[in-house]
């Protein structure tokens, strides 16, 4: 190894977060050597895939400079739409139905309310949240729907391909078709843009409406992909699935370096933050720590990792010349 | 007066700042003495604003001292300064329109509390009695948005008076107002005047500052160049002093438009929000045209509603004799692209590299790939054309200096190839070296045949490089003039709409 290490104000991002998960694993795996079992391994990657997968829906939105609250509730609404989908169509055809319909009803709201009229991602996101999880308790009457979800649909949210868990599996395509799409397609390139500098990005010819369409779009795709996971995974539907989820995945996608003011940001970082998290949840639950404790610490790691990537920012601006301009 | 024998209120010595790669202020001195008028005069930056917000705390100087009443202090922040009774106001309004009058008067200090909270009765009761003081009848209990911008001028030196000040700036506090505001202004100064303030003014009309000051401080090019004294200053010493040794230069270019085609046609083009109303005019292949125009004439909004980013009210563009939509991308396809006047906010996108910055305005199909090489290739052929100075083309466009930047942006337009290219201010905050390679490139660019139109004010890039200048005044057209009719004198005259001729 050279001695020369990079600035660190030049590393990505998420190379903190990166460093402190590898810590975490070693201090965890000296002092809990069942932590590093391969059950417990698998556990984490099971655990982690579906808040990963709206992890990379919101981070699309996130870079635009906006926000998708509504992932957790879309999230219940996907697994009750398959549930009352399963029994009148073969079991993948239910699956691309349902992804297909909540992208087209969750991401066509979303999308036409912020895109195409303007409305702010917040309210229109926290609105959805509120009517997509009111649908599902209506339709189920608040009853959780047993599901014999076949073989396909288990392997998407918990069952191993090979020897592969296949949720891993999601996640890695899904990952590497967005690292794709943000960095190699024009479509990638408009959405950093839009987030970087809406008025500069309209003004060179920029559909600014449309991208911001079409990240909700994504983002409500992830969500509906996450839905049939859940199911995949627990063998039922609850209205009550993913609620409050949207909060952790903000706060992974976050903790990767994304930044809520938009234009800057990562699926890398996205997808470590996320397992990040979750390797914390699952390290405190091994240790024995009450899972209140769980809200708490990722709250203080939360901040930390903002102010950290503020100080970053601080070191590597040059000069003081830029607030000057004001 | 005999201002030697009094002890000066603020004195600023060796005073120099930088902005990466403009030296905006070299060894400058400045000294006010308490009760008296102090006008800062120079062209467009000449470093009167940059001066102004050193003793403001609005920004540090890189070296010099500021001794006020005798002791020197280090202003750190806008607050210290206020502390310290040395008090700024802007020329662009900083009120919260959406508060009332006397909450802004008083917003974030000296509110008058009981113990529920801010008692409202007596903090208005006081913002009336300043309001007063600079006769403005107002209640104060009105929102700020629905006073005229005269008013709210005043509710800003009302702001700066309700903390103890002993030095107040005003940086062009005259270019929104009428002459019967104007003169309720300045009786309001010469009575802050005679109460000891000490009040320094930046502005633009000529008559104005010989009115009302009782000293002057000439600056050019970020130097100190004179101090006079009200009777020995006349227009001629300002004049003299503010453009000495650099007769304008008047593009010598040999254009004639005779047997050109209108590239470029814009006809009864009326702004929504009104701040510009039916303009017309046209722009021929190979003319440069420059705008010129005070601030808050409606140039920049023009331009802005010309390439469809803004929306109208009416009138329509045409390039090559083709209705354009008005939209952004309608108008980069039909030809026509816009540098617009503030990198920061409205061109660069600062997280980006140089290459994604100057390919921006390429668009294909949203999930089509990018051919990185390609790219490259562009990108590379325009660093080399315009000499833009990057580590390499994957650097974030924020490392450049300015002038860099803005050549990215121009290169950005023309990769779209235009038949029109549109400018507004393209070498604000652009040291000189810099400008003198963006005109070369206008010229060249004018030579094969693009239609160039150029806001700016700066009168001296204007007669530089144009070959016809239009001269907006409160949102009209005031003046449309060939080479043979450009002289400071005609320009300045329809800008600030004292001339009726050559109205179109």
């Amino acid at each position: 190894m050279s001695l020369k290490l990079p600035r660190w104000s030049s590393l990505p991002a998420w190379s903190g977060v990166l460093l402190l998960e590898v810590l975490l694993f070693i201090f965890m795996a000296i002092s809990q050597p069942e932590f590093v079992s391969a059950g417990n391994l698998s556990n984490i990657v099971r655990s982690a895939a579906i808040p990963i997968v709206l992890g990379i829906g919101m981070t699309y939105t996130i870079l635009t400079a906006g926000i998708d609250l509504s992932v957790g509730s879309v999230l219940a609404f996907s697994g009750i739409l398959l549930s009352g989908m399963i029994d009148h169509m073969p079991r993948y055809a239910a699956v691309v139905v349902t992804i297909a319909l909540v992208t087209l009803i969750v991401g066509g709201i979303n999308g036409t309310l912020i895109g195409r009229f303007g409305l702010n991602s917040f309210v229109v996101t926290l609105g959805s949240l509120g009517i997509f999880r009111g649908i599902s308790y209506l339709v189920t009457n608040g009853t959780t729907q047993n599901i014999d979800a076949g073989p396909l649909i288990r392997a998407l949210g918990d069952g191993n391909v090979g020897p592969v868990p296949g949720p891993l599996l999601v996640v890695i395509v899904l990952a590497a078709i967005s690292i794709f799409v943000l960095r190699s397609t024009f479509f990638g390139r408009d959405v950093y843009a839009v987030g970087g500098n809406e008025f500069a990005a309209q003004l060179a010819g920029i559909y600014t409406g449309r991208v911001k369409m079409n990240v909700y779009v994504i983002s409500a795709a992830c969500a509906g992909l996450a839905g049939v996971m859940q199911v995949g995974r627990l063998d039922s539907a609850a209205p009550t699935a993913g609620a409050g989820l949207e909060l952790a995945v903000v706060a992974g996608v976050l903790l990767g370096g994304t930044r809520l003011s938009g234009g800057v940001g990562s699926i890398t970082g996205t997808v470590i933050g996320v397992l990040f998290l979750q390797t914390v949840s699952n390290s405190l639950t091994i240790q024995g720590v009450s899972s209140y404790w769980q809200q708490i610490v990722t709250g203080v790691l939360l901040g930390a990792a903002v102010l950290f990537d503020r100080i970053r920012l601080e070191l590597s601006s040059r000069a003081p010349s830029r607030k000057d301009k004001e | 007066m005999a201002l030697a024998t009094m002890t000066a209120r603020i004195e600023m010595r060796g005073i120099s700042k930088q902005f990466d790669a403009v030296k905006a202020l070299s060894n400058v001195d400045l000294t006010l003495y308490p009760g008296e008028v102090h006008t800062i005069a120079g062209e467009n930056g000449s470093g009167k604003s940059t001066l102004l917000k050193i003793l403001a705390g609005v920004i540090q100087p890189n070296e010099g001292l500021i001794r006020i009443d005798g002791t020197s202090h280090v202003l750190t922040s806008v607050r210290g300064a206020m502390g310290l009774g040395v008090t700024m106001v802007s020329q662009e309004l900083s009120l919260v329109p959406n508060l009332g009058i006397a909450e802004n008067v008083f917003l974030g200090h000296n509110q008058t509390r009981d113990f529920i909270g801010i008692n409202w009765k007596d903090t208005e009761k006081r913002a009336a009695e300043l309001l007063k003081r600079l006769n403005l009848t107002v209640n104060p209990k009105q929102l700020v948005s629905t006073i005229p911008q005269h008013q709210q001028q005043l509710v800003e030196i009302a702001r700066a008076l309700s903390f103890d000040t002993r030095v107040l700036l005003l940086d062009e506090p005259t270019s929104s107002l009428d002459p019967a505001e104007v003169k309720s202004l300045f009786n309001v100064i010469r009575q802050l005047r005679d109460d000891g303030v000490a009040v320094v003014l930046i502005s633009h009309r000529m008559s104005e500052m010989l009115e009302i000051s009782d000293r002057f401080t000439v600056l050019r090019d970020g130097k100190l160049i004179d101090t006079g004294v009200k009777g020995d200053v006349s227009e001629a010493w300002l004049i003299d002093r503010m453009v000495l040794n650099k007769p304008k230069k008047i593009s010598d270019s040999t254009y004639s438009i005779e047997n050109k085609r209108a590239v470029l046609e814009v006809k009864g083009l009326s702004d929504r929000l009104g701040a510009f109303n039916n303009i017309s005019f046209n722009l021929h292949a190979g003319e440069i045209v420059g705008v010129a125009g005070l601030a808050g004439a409606g140039r920049t909004e023009l331009v802005e509603t010309i390439v469809g980013s803004r929306p109208r009210i009416s009138g329509e563009v045409l390039i090559d004799g083709v209705v354009v939509k008005a939209n952004s991308r309608s108008s980069i396809n039909a030809g026509i692209a816009l540098v617009p006047d503030d990198r920061r906010t409205k061109s660069t996108i600062h997280e980006m590299s140089v290459r994604e910055n100057l390919l921006l305005a390429q668009h294909q199909l949203p999930f089509s790939f990018r051919s990185k090489s390609k790219e490259a290739k562009i990108v590379n052929a325009w660093c080399e054309r315009f000499k833009i100075k990057a580590a390499d083309i994957d650097t974030p466009i924020k490392s450049l200096s300015g002038g860099n930047q803005q050549k990215v942006v121009i290169a950005r337009c023309l990769q779209t190839n235009p038949k029109v290219l549109v400018l507004d201010e393209a070498t604000r905050g652009i040291d000189l070296g810099a400008k003198a390679e963006i005109y070369e490139i206008l010229r060249g660019l004018a030579k094969e045949g693009l239609g160039i139109l150029a806001v700016s004010s700066e009168i001296s890039e204007i007669f530089e490089i144009s070959d016809r200048v239009l001269v907006m005044h409160a949102g009209k057209l005031a003046a449309d003039m060939g080479r043979e009719e450009m002289t400071e004198a005609n320009v300045v005259a329809a800008a600030t709409g004292s001339n009726k001729k050559g109205d179109q």
